[in-house]
């Protein structure tokens, strides 16, 4: 079966974000009224897995194996068949 | 329309009836297929066709269409101008070209006939240099535009077999406190396009692993609707691995990224005016950068270069395929046959016509004798670089171009690249302006201050540590000059292992003095570029000229150009400075008016023994302080006038010959070892360059201004803040002052003062106080300009 | 061990780009270098063969995703079991910028058990962005980490900094905590400091990327692998100090040179 999981890498609360912050700025040089961003990745895999089951317990390794670094990002994912 | 047709082939493909037609028709097939040829132009294709007794197919006239754009065949800089004072046969030839004839440089290895100069450093090893513009792209996408801009002249550094070791960029923008309000529909703000360009040079310099040493970020309002980038780069090429040697026979190997729809018709889109609408139909020219692709290649390419594999290189730029393929075998006098449906595409269901004239980066040619293919395969697949045998070179003198089995095109290399000249003509000189009356002002500290801060002579020290300034460990004076981070005149850089012998790299631009006489920038410029290099005790000057022009079909812009050009021919003359490689980029206007004429010189130097450099900033307490060369009250195009909103009209002009004589006697003094110091006086005059030196070597210093040399009987400001050219501030060590003055005999100067601990800038004429400032203060006016915003 | 017959391993990747300066740094102190590709090496998976182990600095593939996970994850996939061996054994491993960066992803740092699985610090983006601006860092080293047991305690080295993302980061939650680890188990190898010597106490520029606790450099508990986000490398000749000029003439060695001598003899010594 095919998969599309659409993977977002987000910053764990309590890091400074500079870019995030240089971006709140420019915005806000811009004349908006920004109060705060937060920068984030986000990435779209496309993969083939037996099941759904087994589809979400391998974009789950793929997210802790290398799209985020547990130590700042958190991670949060949509999966569907393609 | 009728006369062009569809092909019965199972992909893309037209014919084009060029028989017979009229000048509309010819317009119109031009305006159909997206082609940017001039009628004339357009005519001597269908006559071509009309001898040939045949039609013409799509890619032939996209291949005509490249090859005779501005960008790739530099016809303004080739045609013939008809002026006042003469015709001109071809700018180029009369006033650049023309230097290496008549100054017999035996050191100049091979220049204006590849993709950069390359001029000798040590016996076996040669240094390659060159310097390109990437205006339009970088007006439409500043961080794109400006890192393929960068990566394309890297690839012109390997396209000579060299490695790369440096690069230069050198930035304009209008004001970045511009008012949004007053801009034109379809401009992007200067904050905007300064920071894409600034990340997108540093993005693409810092990854390949290249660092970038010399530059200069000028601001001014002619650049708000023209953004000026600038890229150069350096490499070493032992002499004996520049192979220029391709036989019938010898194979085309495609290596680097995939081809895709990424750049197609970027070149006539660099050769046309930018309009309001240039954002959305000009998308698709813009080009992705991927630093990494070419780093892989960097490295390949060495050991092809090393092993002597290859018998001949170009990197695919503008044009794409069609001029990288065309060049290399109508220069060889060959011909070649190339498959276009081996190349491997980024983008599904891509025309021919596409494939041959896109401009995605990251590619390079090479011709490669068969008995070596699968060494050269082998190398670049090691460094995980894609390769595709594109096709073979031979005697034909045709470049025959397959797809699927098809023949899709035949061009006759040799009219591609002899187009009809270009005439023109201009009668223009340059305007008469007013000198205007600035009063006199009570605080000459406070004006200092003001000129510290002026965006154009402030720190670009935001801008300069974004790049990697030092990466492979050659770089031995930096663009910041020490923990204060002072700006260095020039770098120097010590490429081989085992060899003290270095370079120096240095540029010279000011679009003011332009605003006023081309003639007199352009002899302003290459004096800069060469002072520059004087600082750090560098010689034997080799010039690269980079011309960012308007319109050249207006009178007064070409005029401009035959002024610069001249300028450029006479000043080089006499510092028996050579030309070795250039670039030019016309047609830069906008909605805002033409841009300022600018024209970049890059000097590159040597430094005999880098142990030797000198850096900029004071050095002991003590010391003696001098200036060379006459102050005189010449102020137009000053950073000064501009302070009071003026342009002026006494630009600074010079003579050459008691410049370059000056220079020569400095360098004898640095080798004697009599000089601790050296700084030039450019934007902002005398008083900035002191106040520079001061306040980076964290030392004060005690000046009489009354002893400064001056041509006449000059006012205090003037004296401080003219920016008169040939003038340089040297500190000598106290007890040496003698031996330095002996050397120096024949020269206009004067000891104007002595360093001191006291960390402040005393200024005095004839006992009189005229600025006490001290160096925190100094240095935080020089600063914060820049330091307030990314 | 003769200093001659010692060998180090430099390896690269696409994208690394201070590989040259570190292979001439070692190469003048005696021992032979090697500079390989780590295609090559995932071939020839010949890492016994080597003494000393350097991941250089650079971008490699592109920092894409973070800097140095995806060479970091590709070596751990295709030569991670040579790699702890040869961790195990005792010989130096060093990360310089982009390499320490990829020797957290790998998990070698902080390795407060050995090698973890998931990275257990980060080197997040810096607060000022990319710069490349020298620096003053201190040695803060007790003895563990023995590849630096050359230099005196409180020596301070000056050399620049060229990175994006080095901004030293433990989990928030236990960052006290294992702070104190690492002073209990003398992994902390490298601080930021100002021009008197004193912590730079997170002030820019002098901490150049907003570092917890003005870390510049770590080891392991064992003490055998090294990371630092400074360049020693490019500051290994008298000639490329920022303010050599205020000399006639240039001082043969700058201050990376008793970095990279201190891991030869130590290696020389002791293998």
């Amino acid at each position: 079966m095919k998969f599309k999981a659409f993977v977002y890498v987000t910053l764990k609360s309590g890091y400074s974000d500079p870019e995030g912050d240089t971006t709140a700025d420019a915005l806000k040089g811009l004349g908006y009224s920004v109060n705060k961003v937060r920068a984030s990745k986000a990435y779209e895999v496309y993969f083939e897995g037996k099941d759904k089951e087994q589809a979400k317990a391998l974009i789950e390794e793929m997210c802790r194996r290398l799209l985020t670094n547990p130590t700042k990002d958190d991670y949060r994912f949509e999966l569907s068949e393609q | 329309m009728t006369r062009i047709q569809r092909s019965d082939f199972s992909f893309e493909h037209h014919t084009v009836d060029l028989l017979n037609a009229g000048d509309e028709e010819l317009k119109e097939i031009a305006e159909t297929l997206g082609l940017g040829l001039s009628l004339e132009e357009l005519r001597y294709i269908r006559d071509h066709y009309l001898i040939q007794e045949r039609k013409a197919t799509d890619i032939e006239l996209q291949t005509f269409d490249q090859t005779m754009s501005e960008h790739c065949s530099h016809k303004t800089f080739a045609g013939i101008i008809k002026t006042p004072e003469g015709t001109v046969n071809g700018l180029l030839k009369t006033y650049l070209m023309s230097l290496i004839d008549e100054l017999e440089p035996e050191w100049c290895f091979s220049v204006f006939k590849d993709n950069a100069g390359i001029v000798d450093f040590t016996e076996d090893v040669g240094i390659a240099i060159k310097v390109e513009t990437h205006n339009h792209p970088s007006a439409i996408e500043p961080f794109g535009g400006a890192a393929t801009g960068l990566g394309g002249v890297i690839r012109d550094i390997m396209g000579v077999w060299a490695n790369p070791i440096a690069n230069t960029d050198v930035l304009c923008f209008g004001p970045l406190d511009y008012d949004y309000e007053k801009l034109p529909e379809g401009v992007k703000h200067p904050r905007y396009l300064f920071s894409g360009v600034v990340d997108g040079i540093g993005s693409y310099g810092n990854s390949i692993g290249i660092p970038t040493v010399n530059g200069a970020t000028v601001f001014d309002e002619d650049y708000i609707g023209n953004v000026v980038v600038y890229a150069g780069c350096i490499g070493t090429i032992p002499k004996d691995q520049y192979i220029r040697n391709i036989k019938a026979g010898d194979l085309m190997v495609l290596a680097g990224g995939k081809t895709g729809l990424d750049g197609i018709h970027g070149v006539t889109f660099a050769s046309a005016e930018l309009t309001e609408k240039s954002e959305e139909v000009s998308r698709p020219a813009v080009q992705i950068a991927n630093p990494i692709e070419e780093e892989k290649i960097k490295r390949a390419i060495k050991q092809v270069s090393d092993l002597k594999l290859g018998s001949g290189i170009t990197d695919i730029g503008g044009g794409g395929l069609s001029c990288g393929v065309c060049e290399t075998a109508e220069t060889y006098g060959l011909g070649v046959e190339a498959y276009l449906d081996r190349i491997p595409l980024k983008a599904e269901d891509m025309a021919p016509w596409e494939i041959w004239i896109s401009e995605s980066q990251e590619r390079m040619l090479l011709a490669v004798p068969p008995e070596n293919l699968s060494k050269v395969l082998k190398i670049f697949e090691d460094e995980q670089v894609e390769t595709t045998v594109l096709g073979e070179y031979n005697e034909s003198g045709i470049a025959t171009l397959y797809f699927h089995g098809e023949i899709i095109g035949k061009l006759v290399l040799q009219d591609l690249f002899n187009p009809p000249k270009l005439n023109r003509e201009t009668n223009w000189s340059p305007p008469k302006l007013e000198e205007p009356v600035i009063p006199e002002l009570e605080d000459l500290g406070e004006a200092l201050l003001q000129l510290l801060s002026a965006y154009n002579i402030a720190s670009k020290e935001k801008v300069v540590r974004r790049y990697d300034q030092e990466v492979k460990g050659q770089t031995v004076i930096k663009p910041l000059q020490g923990w204060k981070a002072g700006p260095s005149d020039a770098s120097v850089l010590k490429p081989l292992e085992g060899e003290w012998k270095g370079i120096s790299v240095a540029s010279g631009i000011n679009p003011r003095y332009g605003k006023i006489d081309p003639y007199w920038m352009a002899a302003s410029v290459i004096d800069e570029a060469v002072r520059n290099s004087v600082c750090v005790g560098g010689r034997r000057w080799a010039l690269l000229d980079n011309f960012t022009w308007g319109n050249p079909e207006y009178e007064d812009r070409l005029g401009g150009l035959v002024y610069a050009c001249r300028g450029c021919y006479d000043t080089a003359k006499v510092y028996g400075t050579p030309f070795v490689s250039g670039k030019d980029s016309l047609y830069n206007e906008s909605p805002m008016g033409p841009v300022a004429p600018t024209l970049l010189i890059t000097s590159l130097g040597i430094v005999p023994d880098i142990r030797k450099a000198i850096s900029m900033e004071l050095k002991e307490t003590g010391n003696a302080l001098y200036v060379i060369g006459v102050t005189k009250p010449e102020l137009g195009g000053s950073e000064y006038y501009k302070l009071h909103d003026e342009l002026g009209a006494s630009v600074p002009k010079l003579d050459a010959e008691r410049n370059i004589t000056a220079y020569r006697r400095v360098l004898d003094a640095m080798d004697w070892g009599l000089v601790r110091a050296c700084h030039d006086c450019s934007e902002g005059g005398l008083a900035v360059a002191v106040a520079e030196m001061a306040f980076t070597g964290d030392l004060g210093v005690d000046l009489d201004i009354g002893k400064v040399p001056v041509s006449e009987n000059m006012r205090e400001d003037y004296v401080l803040f003219s920016e008169s050219n040939g003038r340089l501030i040297i500190e000598v060590p106290a007890e040496l002052t003698s031996n330095f003055e002996a050397v120096m005999s024949d020269t206009p100067m004067a000891c104007i003062g002595a360093v001191k601990k006291d960390r402040a800038v005393t200024m005095t004429k004839d006992g009189e106080p005229v600025m006490e400032l001290d160096l925190d203060t100094l240095i935080s006016a020089w600063k914060k300009p820049l330091e307030e915003r990314r | 061990m003769n200093k001659e017959d010692i060998r180090v391993l430099i390896l690269r990747a696409p994208g690394t780009n201070c590989d040259l300066e570190a292979v001439r740094s070692f190469r003048e102190l005696g021992p032979q270098v090697d500079l390989i590709h780590t295609q090559k090496m995932f071939k020839d998976k010949n890492l016994e063969d080597y003494d000393v182990l350097l991941f250089p600095g650079g971008f490699s593939y592109g920092d894409y995703v973070r800097s140095g996970a995806i060479w970091a994850k590709e070596c751990e996939y295709r030569i991670g079991k040579e790699l702890s061996e040869f961790v195990d054994e005792g010989k130096p491993l060093i990360g310089i910028c982009n390499g320490f960066q990829q020797l957290v992803e790998m998990g070698f740092l902080p390795g407060w058990k050995g090698k973890s699985l998931y990275p257990e610090a980060a080197l997040g983006n810096s607060t000022h962005g990319y710069q490349n601006r020298w620096i003053r860092m201190r040695y803060e080293g007790k003895g563990n980490c023995d590849m630096m047991g050359g230099l005196e305690e409180g020596f301070i080295l000056q050399c620049p900094v060229a990175h994006g993302e080095g901004r030293f980061i433990l989990p928030p939650d236990q960052r006290e905590e294992l702070l104190q680890r690492l002073y209990d188990l003398d992994m902390m190898v490298w601080r930021y400091v100002r021009e008197d010597g004193s912590y730079a106490e997170n002030d820019w520029p002098e901490n150049p990327n907003g570092a917890y606790h003005d870390v510049a450099g770590i080891c392991n508990p064992e003490g055998n692998v090294l990371g630092l986000m400074p360049h020693p490398e490019r500051a290994f000749y008298g000639y490329l100090m920022p303010e050599w000029t205020k000399q006639s003439t240039p001082p043969e060695h700058g201050d990376g040179y008793p970095f990279f001598k201190s891991i030869v003899d130590y290696v020389e010594k002791n293998f």
